[in-house]
């Protein structure tokens, strides 16, 4: 199947594999740091704090430039996203056979 | 400070009858024990703290009945004027201490040279020191009846206190030494040193008021207690440095971890949109040129 289209495996391995993994690793890392966290000791409840004056500390307009590159990187990717999908459907509508059929 | 009885208890005087007083004496923190149930010799303590002679009273009662006096003196006294002392005299107290705490450090003040002391700081003092003091008494007769009070061998112990503290004065040399401070209280900030009053403290009049050992010892302990003092702001001068430079760098590592991560995800951004428009591309081709 993915030897007809290599766009397709492409797609698939980062839809699904990658997106799985990720969120996996993800979610485990913000759990440890949530249990960590969330401890009652004295010294615990200080870093807490810590972390969160830290975290409100955070400049936006340090990363505003990458940001800005990501929002619109996002933006297009969502674009030929759509623009895929119109493709398939001019495909269908020309009965075309799809090298994935 | 030693403990003093609650003077908000109401004290019984020798004959039995018993007698309220100002709510300003009762704040001491001492064991609610009426003044005639009080062991000889904590009485006779008492007595001294408040600048009594306890041995110059007959009977416990009359030692009772003077204490008892004597406190009522104290809760009367203005409270500025007994602060003027303290400062004049240069006494370790907070600035919110009960007037008995004040009357006792006053007791304690030793000194003959009443420059700098005020009209009302003066009847304070003469008031402690059992001098007969009238509301119409002017400065210079306040001055006057202190002096005579001290009584000759006193006054002449102290000339000569007077004259080994001028001769170690000469040899030693007088160092600086700072305007008066109150003690901070709980949870205060010591007080700015600049708009503190007072006068300053020589090694001549320490040693013409506490002796040659005590003057100089008194000397000796301020010297060490500065020391301490400006070693124990250094460190925590150091202290304060090594945290706001661990804090430093904790938001540089921060920025860094964040910055690292914006990347790595615009990385993966731009690999995906170069992917897709590939793959945009190839379905182009493939629909409109090759399998026509």
């Amino acid at each position: 199947m993915f030897a007809d289209d290599p766009f397709r495996f492409f797609r698939f391995f980062l839809g699904v594999v990658a997106t799985v993994y990720a969120t996996v690793i993800t979610l485990q890392s913000l759990w440890g740091w949530y249990v960590w966290l969330a401890g009652s000791d004295r010294y615990i409840s200080l870093v807490r704090r810590y972390v969160l004056v830290h975290g409100l500390r955070l400049r936006f307009k340090t990363f505003w430039g990458d940001v800005l590159i990501c929002i619109l990187l996002t933006v297009a990717f969502f674009i030929l996203w759509r623009a895929q999908a119109t493709m398939d459907y001019i495909q269908q509508l020309l009965h075309v056979p799809h090298p994935r059929r | 400070m030693s403990p003093t009885p609650d003077a908000n208890s109401q004290k019984l005087l020798p004959d039995g009858q018993s007698a309220t007083v100002d709510t300003d004496v009762v704040q001491t923190s001492a064991p609610s024990r009426q003044l005639s149930e009080l062991p000889k010799d904590e009485l006779e303590n008492l007595a001294e703290e408040f600048g009594l002679d306890a041995h110059a009273y007959q009977s416990r009662q009359h030692l009772v009945a003077a204490i008892h006096e004597r406190r009522q003196l104290i809760a009367s006294m203005d409270r500025e004027a007994m602060l003027d002392v303290v400062k004049w005299g240069r006494r370790p107290v907070t600035a919110n201490a009960t007037r008995e705490q004040l009357a006792v450090e006053i007791v304690r003040i030793k000194s003959m040279r009443f420059g700098g002391l005020s009209q009302a700081g003066l009847k304070v003092l003469g008031y402690l020191r059992g001098v007969d003091v009238h509301d119409t008494d002017d400065v210079p007769l306040l001055i006057r009846r202190l002096k005579r009070k001290e009584g000759f061998f006193t006054r002449l112990n102290r000339k000569r206190r007077s004259l080994i503290g001028s001769a170690v004065s000469r040899i030693l040399g007088e160092a600086d030494t700072a305007a008066y401070q109150f003690l901070p209280g709980q949870g205060e900030d010591p007080p700015d040193p600049a708009s503190a009053p007072g006068r300053s403290a020589s090694i001549k009049e320490e040693i013409e008021e506490a002796g040659l050992f005590g003057g100089i010892t008194s000397r000796i302990k301020r010297s060490a207690d500065q020391y301490l003092n400006q070693k124990l702001d250094e460190i925590e001068a150091r202290i304060d440095r090594k945290l706001d430079e661990i804090d430093r760098r904790l938001a540089d590592w921060r920025d860094k971890e964040v910055a690292n991560r914006i990347r790595i995800l615009k990385i993966t951004l731009w690999a995906s949109v170069i992917v897709a428009a590939l793959s945009l591309i190839y379905s182009y081709i493939n629909v409109y040129f090759v399998r026509r």
